[in-house]
């Protein structure tokens, strides 16, 4: 794995969250949040790294907020991030099934990269859009109201 | 000062004391995992509930100040029914394995609930399995089942060592203690951790399994590593020492010592040590009782003063002994033998003022101090120069040497060996044999010494503080003091002691059946 670097505006960003908060521990979420941006939607443990020399934060103290958060991926994702939400509402909603049909569809298993580096389907818990339920979010974009046919001709139509 | 009533017992504390010290002060006991008083505040056990009056809430103690008038109690039924189903959440997924646990004895967890009777947790779940036996690094060994998540060594790595290697990792009933990418928990001070942690999650890799706690009894004595002198515990039975701790002295070492110090143990049992006297040279060795070899080697040393005169002989000295046993020695040599060549040994001098920050000092002796002020009382001066050139002129027939106990801290051993090949007599007082010592082609003797923990004396360390300790246990009866090595070589006999103190040592009490449980 190449060495990671953040980009010259990210660097900035970093620097300005190390002051906005009395302790720089609290600028490690948006900093990560940063990293998985600029790291093709993962974080890496060579970023870890980078941003413990960064941040002067141990690296073990950002990996106990990387690892306990479900929103950073410490795999490598696809180009486009399919996150079903699979809690009460959408459940009911048929969104495990849902979950199903799009793995099916796209020939891709849960969590993983799909073969051409578009996707990774992945479930997680309520995204706050229960009345819209099934819902996903795809990278930032919330995707609702959601049916199968639906769900995958979204999905085809991205790049 | 603050009034404040613990338990019903009228206490005075000051300012800034928490609810949990005023307790330690009271000697009254409290629960508690994560607390510990050479560490920062966490409060996450929640084991440390106290009841304090006018709240309604039950609080933590060691997260709470003590105020004005405050009225605490641990001792209600509230505050025991609290603790009991906090320690259910603490057995939730501990695999209670203490048969084959290495901290049984004297794990906090396992006090805990034998006193309240929970041997089974009142889960129906299946326990959430995880990484057992896991090489943490070079000494110690983690059970992630049965971390309670104190975080205790995790503040240590932050806050004492500075070295930051462990976190807690992953969420939940998944939460584990870790290095990053499983990088070696490798520091000078790794194995404090193993100290404190309450359960038996971090075990050393040196002393799990070897021995039962309870089996084995415990002695104060003083860290020989080097001039910071750390207060420790050693623990012993009958075969020997077992492994080493440290022992509380705000002034000195604190709580902790260095991994190093903790080794310090190996060089006294009978395996590494020389358990008889030999006399003679390369290949041509008699053994012989300690006293009765140094009986012998006196007696070469007053022939050669008889024959060549009292600067003909000469005494090397090492910061390893106690100040008692080094003015002794000076004390007989100059007095009674009249040689005024009385020198000292420094091992290493690069690095004998280096210090790390912590604990550790490149003056790996413990009792330079000690030494340089007898020497000065004495007022021997002899630079080491001196000796070397007085050797190379063959002035001197007989060097009598108190050679170190800690042989690992001299990187010059067989240096200094060979520097006295030429010398027609050598006593060479030592606890552990060294096979340079054993090809010597000139006339040797090697007079076995006991260590440490067999003797009671004093270190000054390099602070200048005097710290005397007492006899731990014996391990090689016969072996001598350098104090009574030099009596035995100027000619004199030993006076036979009443024999007290081993009476004493004999009745010392199984250290578990009197502290069992304290954290
Ligand atoms: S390993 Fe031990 S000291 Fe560290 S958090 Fe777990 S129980 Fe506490
Ligand atoms: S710092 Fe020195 S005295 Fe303390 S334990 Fe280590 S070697 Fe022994
Ligand atoms: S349950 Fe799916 S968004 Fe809330
Ligand atoms: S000792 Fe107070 S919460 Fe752990």
């Amino acid at each position: 794995m190449a060495d990671f670097q953040l980009s010259a505006e990210g660097v900035e960003f970093v620097k300005a969250e190390l002051k906005r908060y009395e302790t720089p521990l609290s600028a490690v979420i948006p900093c990560l949040y940063r990293v998985q941006k600029e790291n093709q939607g993962w974080v890496s443990p060579e970023s870890v790294s980078y941003l413990s020399q960064l941040m002067d934060i141990p690296e073990a103290h950002i990996n106990e907020v990387l690892s306990f958060y479900t929103m950073f991926n410490r795999e490598p994702v696809g180009r486009h991030h399919v996150q079903v939400c699979c809690n009460i509402s959408c459940a009911m909603n048929g969104a495990r099934e849902l979950t199903h049909h799009l793995c099916k569809s796209f020939d891709v298993k849960e969590g993983e990269v799909s073969k051409d580096g578009k996707l990774t389907i992945t479930r997680v818990e309520c995204l706050g859009s229960c009345g819209t339920a099934p819902m996903m979010q795809i990278n930032d974009r919330y995707y609702e109201n959601l049916s199968p046919d639906s769900a995958v001709k979204i999905i085809k139509e991205l790049e | 000062m603050l009034k404040c009533k613990i338990n019903g017992k009228e206490m005075e504390v000051p300012q800034g004391t928490s609810i949990i010290e005023a307790f330690k002060l009271s000697g009254q006991d409290i629960a508690h995992y994560c607390w510990h008083p050479g560490l920062s505040v966490a409060g996450v056990c929640r084991l440390c509930m106290v009841e304090i009056e006018g709240q309604p809430k039950l609080q933590i103690a060691c997260n709470t100040m003590v105020q004005d008038g405050m009225v605490i109690n641990n001792n209600s039924e509230t505050v025991k029914d609290v603790v009991r189903w906090g320690l259910d959440f603490h057995l939730i997924n501990h695999p209670l394995d203490c048969p084959i646990c290495d901290q049984a004895g004297e794990c906090g967890l396992q006090d805990q609930y034998m006193q309240f009777g929970k041997y089974d947790p009142e889960m129906a779940e299946r326990k959430v399995k995880k990484r057992k036996v896991v090489d943490l690094g070079p000494t110690v060994v983690l059970d992630s089942e049965r971390c309670i998540l104190c975080s205790r060594c995790v503040r240590f790595t932050d806050e004492v060592s500075k070295t930051h290697e462990l976190g807690i990792f992953n969420r939940g009933d998944r939460s584990e203690i870790g290095t990053f990418k499983d990088r070696p928990l490798d520091n000078k001070y790794s194995l404090n951790t193993v100290d404190i942690c309450p359960v038996g999650a971090l075990t050393s890799k040196d002393f799990r399994f070897r021995q039962r706690v309870w089996y084995l009894k415990t002695a104060e004595s003083i860290c020989p590593g080097c001039s910071t002198g750390c207060n420790v515990n050693v623990y012993y039975n009958e075969e020997g020492l077992w492994r080493v701790r440290p022992r509380h002295n705000p002034e000195v070492n604190g709580h902790w010592m260095c991994d190093e110090g903790r080794d310090t143990y190996k060089y006294v049992n009978r395996k590494a040590r020389l358990l008889e006297a030999k006399m003679g040279h390369r290949d041509n060795w008699t053994l012989e009782s300690p006293g009765a070899a140094a009986k012998a080697a006196g007696q070469k040393l007053r022939e050669v003063i008889e024959a060549h005169g009292p600067e003909s002989v000469a005494l090397v000295l090492t910061g390893q002994y106690t100040t008692e046993e080094l003015e002794t020695a000076v004390q007989k040599f100059k007095g009674d033998l009249g040689s005024s060549l009385v020198y000292h040994w420094v091992n290493n001098p690069e690095s004998f003022e280096d210090f790390d920050g912590i604990l550790l000092r490149g003056d790996k002796n413990p009792n330079t101090k000690g030494l340089l002020k007898i020497l000065e009382q004495e007022g021997v001066s002899l630079t080491w120069k001196d000796l070397e050139s007085r050797v190379q002129q063959g002035q001197i027939k007989t060097v009598v040497v108190a050679g170190p106990e800690n042989q690992s801290v001299f990187p010059d051993f067989v240096e200094k060996v060979n520097l006295l090949a030429g010398v027609e007599n050598v006593v060479w007082l030592t606890a552990c044999p060294h096979s340079v010592l054993d090809s010597r082609e000139k006339a040797t003797w090697q007079i076995p010494l006991k260590t440490y923990i067999e003797k009671a004396g004093s270190f000054i360390n390099h602070q200048g503080k005097t710290q005397s300790f007492e006899v731990g246990t014996v391990i090689v009866s016969s072996a001598l003091t350098l104090a009574e090595a030099a009596t035995l070589l100027v000619g004199q006999e030993l006076e036979v002691s009443s024999g007290d103190r081993l009476a004493e040592l004999t009745r010392k009490k199984n250290f578990f059946t009197e502290t069992r449980g304290a954290l």
